[in-house]
């Protein structure tokens, strides 16, 4: 005689769990592997964007330090030679670091004591911040704030009452800008101006004198040439010789060990490729080019001349031949041509990638405001996709479901065995997508810039996204199974078994 | 045993001693459906009685409510007026929990159209509802090859229901309504898909359960022969009860029936 008494049904096993899904996705492989597919495209989608800005970031910075670094002689050339701006002084000390050649060289021409100098380049970081606040402005908000200033003139115009009052009520206007300075903090700014002018002046004067000097030592060592510019030209590449102590005595810092040699290093070559542009203007010169790419003389022009410097045995015959035309090709040779050849191939490489990473850093995440709102499109439209797929999956198993339920399964244990499924699918999915979505990042990205970036790519960051990007997409696939299979959890198991 | 049938007066599992125990009963059952704005009522107040150990057929042309009827005995669906007592519990009391509980260890469900998990072998269909219960893997190994063993089905333990015919998927679908020792059995026609021969096979196996292990059989059919190994037999029309009555008296129908 069996007596009933009812008891509370136990939880089943996880394993147990665990098996019964994924014997139900095994059964099921094509219908999953479409869900799988879908979840794939949209993490993709995500991770080839979140790769291909993070490269572009990466890029970007690297590209800036190594434009920087080639950058030294055009840096020097018009630092020996103008004194420069207002702002752009302010702009080098906010962003330079502290006790750098620059900061040090700065400290001597404003005749600053260490702690003047930090005063001022905090003072400079302040305005630098002002100039930024005004550059990102769109013009009218700007016209409307600033009128047309610029500059350092953004904050004399400020500094007039009437003027200072409309920046305020602007400001309270445009709820979207916000302006980082408290109000006191600003005040105080705009006081310190006349100081300003004066730190300015000294070191403008300071550096006036010292190009003063410089041009005075250049026309006495290279009486022979046209202008100033060519007695540069000629003297930087002994910047690591005699003409760098020149510059050292009035009063630039200028590092004998680690800029110098760069310096001579590139005004040298720079030396060299103007050389070399100024070749094919011989005859005979451009005849060889010519002929070895089979156009006529006339089309010749540098960018084809360096591209058949490339090759060494070419750059042999055109050192021959230079010599017969009766060029000067001393310091010059085969192997120096071919360098040089690649040099600006590098140099091109750079500007290219400057010119394509100009979005990068901005917006959400550094993706850029654009690629940040597609991201959120795909997430939606991935949101969508699977929702639907997990809804259409659920539906069609209403039948399991109601005979699970009969045979004494929990409403729990039903959900969990969607969530569990969704989740498998997530993982699988996801992992697939983030290879695959990286991959493709990559590769458009390599193709972008070229190989010679490859050590700037950061792949311990692309990890971390493709990390990021699974989980992400796991995590949407669990949300939109939770909805469906409450509901078909909840369903009295006739009503699963009527719904069909 | 008619006096059994009626509902309202004195139960209690020791009036009658212990043969009579009354294993279901249901007050004033009354099921109404929605369907596109349209009132559809399905039961209209049914009052019956079923004794542990019996074996009743339950009868009625399609759309008399039969199906509803075995919803709501067997706890998955629930009435809009009355109540359902199984063993003197009222279904409607019950939490989530306790209904599941009640679903995977007094009751044992047999659909017409087996209802088999497809992605599992007829042993882990058998072991589902004793994994649910908390029986430990190797015993529900165990017990669902013995199981499978009684309805004759050891040696296809690992095959899946595709594999299978529809006769051997309700024998499956047999042992695992058995899997954890159910006191009643709901069969809701099931030999209605099933050919003569194999139809008979699950019958005998019905009866065999009924006979040897007294399990109550509650068995919506329109097969005859299920009809003559019965204890009684009841006919549900329009919702409502329409007749019951014990074997030895329909015998006589039937066979007059049979004689048209």
């Amino acid at each position: 005689m069996k007596v009933i008494n009812i008891d509370n049904q136990p939880w089943l096993s996880l394993p147990r769990t665990l098996k019964i899904t994924t014997d139900g996705i095994r059964y099921r492989l094509f219908r999953a592997s479409v869900t799988v597919a879908v979840i794939t495209v949209a993490v993709a989608f995500l991770m080839n964007i979140l790769a291909e800005s993070l490269i572009k970031r990466a890029v970007a910075s690297d590209t800036r330090e190594r434009i920087q670094k080639a950058q030294l002689n055009s840096i020097w050339a018009s630092k020996l030679t103008s004194p420069g701006s207002p702002e752009s002084i302010i702009v080098e000390t906010a962003t330079t670091e502290k006790g750098s050649d620059l900061y040090k060289e700065t400290q001597i021409f404003a005749k600053f004591d260490d702690k003047a100098m930090e005063e001022f380049q905090a003072l400079a970081k302040d305005i630098n911040y002002i100039f930024n606040f005004f550059e990102n402005l769109d013009y009218a908000k700007r016209r409307d704030l600033i009128h047309t200033s610029e500059g350092v003139d953004i904050l004399r115009y400020l500094s007039d009452p009437e003027n200072y009052k409309t920046f305020y009520i602007g400001l309270s206007r445009y709820k979207s800008i916000h302006f980082g300075m408290e109000k006191e903090e600003f005040d105080a700014l705009l006081a310190k101006l006349p100081e300003l002018d004066a730190t300015i002046n000294t070191i403008l004067e300071a550096r006036r004198e010292a190009n003063a000097k410089i041009n005075a030592i250049l026309r006495r060592d290279y009486p022979n040439a046209n202008n100033d510019a060519e007695r540069l030209a000629m003297a930087l590449p002994d910047a690591d010789k005699e003409f760098g102590d020149s510059i050292r005595s009035v009063g630039f810092v200028f590092d004998k060990e680690t800029v110098a040699p760069e310096l001579a290093r590139q005004a040298q070559r720079l030396q060299y490729t103007t050389r070399m542009k100024n070749s094919i203007k011989d005859r005979p010169v451009r005849q060889l080019i010519a002929q070895e790419a089979n156009i006529l003389p006339a089309d010749v022009n540098d960018v084809l001349m360096w591209n058949f410097l490339n090759d060494k045995d070419f750059a042999e015959k055109y050192l021959v031949k230079m010599a017969d035309s009766g060029q000067d090709i001393e310091g010059l040779s085969a192997d120096l041509l071919v360098d040089l050849a690649k040099g600006r191939k590098e140099a091109e490489a750079l500007e290219r990638a400057e010119r394509l990473t100009m979005d990068a850093g901005r917006g959400f995440m550094g993706l850029g405001e654009r690629l940040a709102w597609l991201l959120f499109v795909s997430l939606l439209v991935c949101g969508i996709g699977i929702t639907n797929a997990m809804m259409m999956s659920v539906t069609e198993r209403f039948t399991e479901i109601a005979t699970l339920k009969c045979l004494g399964a929990l409403d729990g244990f039903i959900m969990i065995m969607f969530v569990l499924e969704s989740c498998f699918m997530g993982v699988v999915g996801g992992t697939i997508g983030a290879i695959i979505g990286a991959l493709i990042g990559l590769g458009r990205m390599l193709s972008a810039f070229g190989v010679n970036f490859i050590s700037a790519i950061p792949f311990l960051d692309i990890l971390g996204g493709m990390l990021v990007s699974v989980i992400l997409g796991t995590l949407l696939a669990a949300i939109a199974a939770v909805l469906p299979s409450w509901k078909a959890a909840r369903l009295a198991p006739m009503e699963a078994m009527r719904v069909e | 045993m008619a006096e059994n049938i009626a509902t309202e007066q004195g139960q209690g599992p020791d009036k009658n001693g212990d043969e009579k125990r009354i294993i279901i009963r249901t007050v004033g059952l009354k099921k109404t459906y929605m369907m596109k704005d349209v009132l559809t009522q399905a039961l209209r107040g049914v009052d019956v009685a079923i004794d542990q150990g019996e074996f009743i057929s339950v009868m009625g042309p399609s759309g008399s409510g039969k199906s509803t009827f075995f919803n709501m005995i067997g706890a998955l669906d629930s009435p809009t007026v009355g109540r359902v007592f199984i063993d003197e519990v009222d279904v409607a009391q019950l939490t989530a929990e306790e209904l599941a509980y009640l679903r995977c260890h007094k009751i044992g469900y047999i659909f017409q159209s087996y209802n088999l998990i497809k992605y599992m072998t007829a042993l882990e269909n058998v072991t589902t509802p004793m994994a649910f219960g908390g029986v430990l893997p190797d015993e529900a190994r165990e017990r669902g090859m013995e199981i499978l063993d009684l309805v004759g089905l050891k040696d296809r333990w690992h095959h899946r229901p595709i594999e299978m015919s529809g006769g051997q998927q309700q024998r499956v679908a047999i042992a695992r309504s058995l899997a954890n020792n159910p006191s009643v059995l709901l069969c809701d026609e099931p030999t209605a898909n099933l050919d003569v021969n194999t139809g008979q096979e699950i019958i005998d196996i019905l009866v065999r359960l009924n006979t040897e292990k007294g399990v109550t059989i509650i068995c919506a059919t329109h097969d005859h022969r299920m009809m003559n190994i019965c204890d009684r037999l009841m006919w549900i029309r329009d919702g409502q009860i329409d007749r019951i009555a014990n074997r030895e008296d329909v015998h006589i129908e039937l066979a007059s029936i049979d004689g048209e």
